[in-house]
């Protein structure tokens, strides 16, 4: 009673903001149904089974991935519009009240409590790298959180985790109920010491592996995706396709194929599903601005810039990277020196952004040819009718991903 | 002779974009035809003695500890600076460097015992921009600091800087970072050589005599936008 009290008048809240262009209304409408009833995602995930996904880098995309999957078999509730805190959590359940599945993306520090309150059926752990270390904490300290979270969870619940990535192995490496995955990544770039015991880990000559005196190693993956083929136990095997570019759509495909089989959808069905899925909020969504047809990408920190200067590699010649350091962007822009930007030598590069000195700065002494412009319309102005790729951190993107055509 | 960069542990001492420096520091050599190398030191080398000078930057606990283990291996870097060996250090390096550091579980960790400082834990972390006047004669010092130690110093030795904005070595002392003969140590990312180039030249002058000139104004607008944006 109480509970559809608070989800009206969370509703109403949301259509209060929208109707006075405050924002989506999604948090507004959390927030309240939160204060009125604090265990709502506990009421609301009952009778649900409910998939948590989680990571630094990933989140949006896998959780989307996952939610398409779902969806062939029943009607599913997913927040892959990357509100992954508790309010956006609470909306994203109060979507369909009669799906039966929940795809929910969490933030890394919120998964104890997703946890402790949707008793999930399935937590999809992708990865875990520095990330804005001026108000997230270091690696290692979100590692043990989510190990002493995930020691609370019940034996029946299926931890699907990222061998690659050693922090990922050691939160999970005591479950009973652990599915081992590989995309076949090499090294980590937080991952010096040993996530058990602190002394220098040892890599292989490749880094495709990893291993330590004290006994911590690299587990042997029950899932392994080698290019775009993915194989599972008892012979199971499926061609991944992704819309999306790169190969980290790839791994987060593959694992919304795995999440996919533990409800009964086929890989086959998941992967078909799957392969649709061109953009997801935004990421890898098309932006005119004057005469420039802009493909926009998403790079928070070093490990996703890594990745999306590879993918953007192939790309039109042109480029703007817009780099701002606010509060959600992380206020240190220090991290842009852990980016190789080499790759970019040859293309047309711009930048601007709050931080527009500070990657100028960053080019000048890895030698990019690169122009500063005010903003993104004195680029286009520039690139005129051309293709070319936008590369923004988080605050930016989410500014420039209203414009995108959907 | 070629001047020989050692750049130690970016694997370890890399947490926090420091590495960018010994890039500043090799592009502005480059800049000026000045032969150089840069060597860099991982995990598993020997470090050498014979370098003229090192760069620490900052790092996570485990990492901080693991590090100072490696470099205390044969003495190696108290032998560099009893060498004369010039030192750049940041942060967890800067903290290696001094007599003890603080670690996870209230431990406190022997340092090199190189510069005559101690670190303690010091909570809450000190996260922000970090603005100083220096004590040498170049102009005002900007920087990101993001530490949970405080550094006293244990011997009347000349701070890099005297805060105007954020914490550096803390204890309500208003400092920041150390300057001796061969080592020059501070709080500040950024990378410190991004945004205070006279910074880098004044190390690397003290080390290969008078530098011309170069010209590359971004990094003096980078230097003057981040302390009118600080505040």
């Amino acid at each position: 009673m109480r509970l559809s009290f608070a989800i009206t008048l969370g509703k109403f809240g949301g259509f209060l903001s929208r109707l006075t262009k405050r924002g989506s209304g999604v948090m507004v409408t959390g927030r309240i149904i939160l204060k009125i009833v604090p265990q709502a995602v506990s009421k609301l995930s009952q009778g649900k089974s409910v998939v948590l996904i989680s990571g630094t880098n990933g989140k949006s995309t896998t959780t989307a991935l996952i939610y398409k999957s779902l969806s062939t078999k029943k009607p599913t509730v997913s927040n892959y519009t990357g509100a992954n805190l508790f309010a956006g959590i609470a909306t994203a359940l109060i979507d369909n009240r009669k799906a039966e599945f929940a795809a929910l993306e969490v933030d890394e520090m919120v998964l104890p409590w997703a946890i402790q309150q949707t008793q999930p059926k399935v937590i999809v752990l992708l990865n875990l790298g520095r990330d804005q270390l001026d108000r997230l904490s270091e690696v290692r300290v979100v590692a043990a959180k989510w190990k002493s979270a995930l020691a609370t969870l019940s034996p029946a619940c299926k931890v699907l985790a990222d061998a690659d990535d050693p922090f990922v192995t050691w939160a999970a490496r005591d479950l009973v109920n652990v599915i081992w995955f590989t995309s076949g990544t090499s090294g980590h770039m937080d991952a010096s010491t040993c996530p058990e015991c602190g002394v220098v880990l040892k890599w292989s000559a490749d880094k495709s592996t990893y291993s330590c005196e004290c006994g911590f190693r690299k587990p042997s993956p029950e899932w392994i995706l080698r290019e775009n083929v993915l194989a599972g136990p008892n012979n199971q095997k499926v061609s991944i396709v992704s819309a999306i570019p790169g190969m980290a759509a790839l791994s987060n495909a593959a694992r919304a194929v795995i999440t996919g089989s533990f409800f009964g959808v086929s890989l086959v069905d998941s992967s078909e599903a799957i392969s649709k899925v061109s953009s997801v909020d935004g990421r890898f969504g098309q932006l005119t601005i004057g005469l420039t047809n802009f493909r926009l990408l998403l790079s928070k920190n070093p490990a996703s810039w890594r990745e999306t200067l590879a993918t953007s590699a192939s790309g039109p010649q042109s480029l703007l990277l817009v780099v701002n350091a606010q509060t959600q962007d992380g206020k240190d822009t220090s991290w842009l020196w852990d980016v190789d930007f080499s790759p970019l030598k040859g293309r047309t590069v711009f930048v601007t952004g709050d931080r527009r000195l500070d990657v100028s700065a960053r080019l000048t002494v890895a030698e990019i040819d690169h122009q500063i412009t005010d903003n993104e319309s004195s680029a286009a102005k520039i690139i005129g009718k051309n293709d070319a790729d936008l590369i923004a951190s988080y605050t930016a993107f989410h500014r420039l991903a209203k414009g995108v055509k959907r | 002779m070629s001047l020989k960069i050692v750049h130690l542990l970016p694997e370890l001492l890399g947490t926090y974009g420091d590495q960018g420096n010994v890039e500043i520091l090799s592009w502005r050599l480059r800049k000026r035809g000045i032969d150089h190398e840069i060597l860099v030191v991982h995990a598993q080398d020997k470090v050498p003695t014979n370098g003229d000078l090192y760069l620490l930057g900052g790092g996570e606990d485990d990492a901080q500890i693991a590090a100072v283990e490696i470099l205390n291996r044969g003495g190696s870097l108290r032998k560099a600076h009893n060498n004369g060996a010039h030192f750049f250090a940041v942060c967890a390096g800067f903290q290696l460097l001094g007599a003890s550091f603080p670690a996870s579980g209230g431990r406190t960790i022997e340092g090199l015992g190189i510069l005559p400082v101690e670190t303690i834990a010091a909570s809450p972390r000190s996260v922000g921009e970090l603005i100083s006047t220096p004590t040498i004669d170049i102009p005002t010092l900007t920087g990101f600091e993001n530490h949970g130690g405080q550094t006293r110093l244990l011997e009347d030795v000349q701070a890099l800087g005297n805060v105007t904005h954020g914490v550096g070595n803390g204890l309500e002392s208003k400092i920041d970072g150390v300057i001796t003969d061969q080592i020059v140590a501070t709080y500040m990312h950024g990378p410190a050589f991004a945004r205070n180039p006279e910074l880098a030249d004044w190390i690397l002058a003290r080390k290969v005599g008078v530098l011309n000139q170069i010209d590359a104004p971004i990094f003096t607008q980078l230097h003057d936008e981040r302390i009118k944006n600080a505040r």
